[in-house]
């Protein structure tokens, strides 16, 4: 009796285990994939130009982003720049726009025009300035204290 | 409005006073105090209503202003199309969010001036201080520091073998009475 339990249990036992096993390889496996860049381009694209999302989130994903080591692509650029849109802010638009030339890097000179470009009809389409425009490409005003605002 | 603006926002009343205390420090009520009537629109650094500006994290929590009527005007215009605001209106408005550009606060400011200034003032000072205590504050050195009681020393030392192994007298040649 106590034999057949017992092996009745194992059997249990091994399904459990061994379906417990399948999870964790696909857990693993999870974890270690190496997410391509287009992956990466196509994650923040679809992060950027979700319906109904809020300035929280986009200020969230933007942060992160300028926070990473590499340069946003173009398209991710353009899928901010209409999120800011769609928020209505276009303060977060021009910062956007100042995060991504700042991010090029020592490459400024290949990598801004380059980006530019690409980004020119949806800076057109939506009407922001870019930042030669605005003359913010150079320090515009000296800093006041704090204590004379 | 600045009388307005040290009254707490939400105060739990049923709590005594050292909860509310506890509670504040806790979370952030100063800091949400003295944020004003900046709109929070992000999480910022740390979650806490504060304004800096960094290329590490450009987008803070607040508002860099407080709302006024003339922003709320522009802010009203700002949700139609925005080729119709003028370049004047935007960069109100990216002066209402933020308080410096990229090109502002990344700029190379003459303050390591000051800082090398206050640096060598400062040797300066502990330099004066060093010599004029030498001058008028300490006695003259005792008499065992005088050469002779010195080498007198050092040959006693040397006589006595003191550490042989690492130390004086293994540097020592007893054979030829000599330095190695």
């Amino acid at each position: 009796m106590l034999r057949i339990t017992a092996g009745k249990l194992a059997g249990a036992m091994r399904g459990a285990l061994v379906g417990n096993s399948t999870r964790v390889a696909a857990v693993r496996s999870l974890h270690g994939t190496e997410e391509s860049a287009e992956e990466f381009d196509k994650r923040y694209e679809k992060y950027f130009s979700r319906e109904g999302i809020d300035g929280w989130e986009i200020r969230k994903g933007m942060n992160d982003l300028l926070g990473m080591d590499l340069v946003p692509s173009p398209k991710i650029v353009e899928a901010g720049l209409r999120a800011a849109r769609r928020v209505n802010d276009i303060a977060l638009a021009i910062r956007w726009l100042e995060g991504c030339k700042y991010k090029c890097g020592d490459q400024m000179a290949t990598l801004y025009p380059y980006i530019l470009e690409k980004v020119t009809p949806t800076l057109k389409e939506l009407g922001v300035p870019t930042l030669e425009e605005l003359g913010y490409d150079k320090p515009e005003l000296a800093l006041k204290s704090v204590y004379d605002q | 409005m600045s009388a307005l603006r040290m009254l707490p926002r939400a105060r739990p009343m049923h709590l005594d006073s050292s909860v509310v205390m506890g509670l504040r420090f806790a979370s952030g009520d100063q800091t949400r105090i003295m944020s004003g009537d900046r709109e929070v629109v992000g999480y910022g650094i740390n979650g806490r209503p504060i304004y800096f500006d960094s290329q590490d994290c450009p987008f803070p929590a607040i508002r860099f202003r407080e709302l006024t009527p003339e922003v709320c005007a522009i802010r009203e215009k700002e949700l139609g199309d925005w080729k119709k605001l003028s370049l004047c209106e935007k960069k109100m408005l990216y002066r209402h969010s933020f308080c410096q550009t990229y090109a502002e606060f990344q700029k190379f400011t003459p303050d390591w001036k000051l800082v090398l200034g206050l640096g060598l003032w400062s040797l300066a000072i502990g330099c004066a201080i060093t010599v004029i205590s030498k001058l008028n504050l300490y006695n003259d050195p005792p008499e065992t520091f005088e050469e002779d009681r010195r080498s007198a020393q050092l040959r006693r030392i040397i006589q006595l073998q003191m550490n042989p192994i690492t130390g004086l007298s293994s540097k020592w040649c007893y054979e030829r009475n000599q330095w190695k």
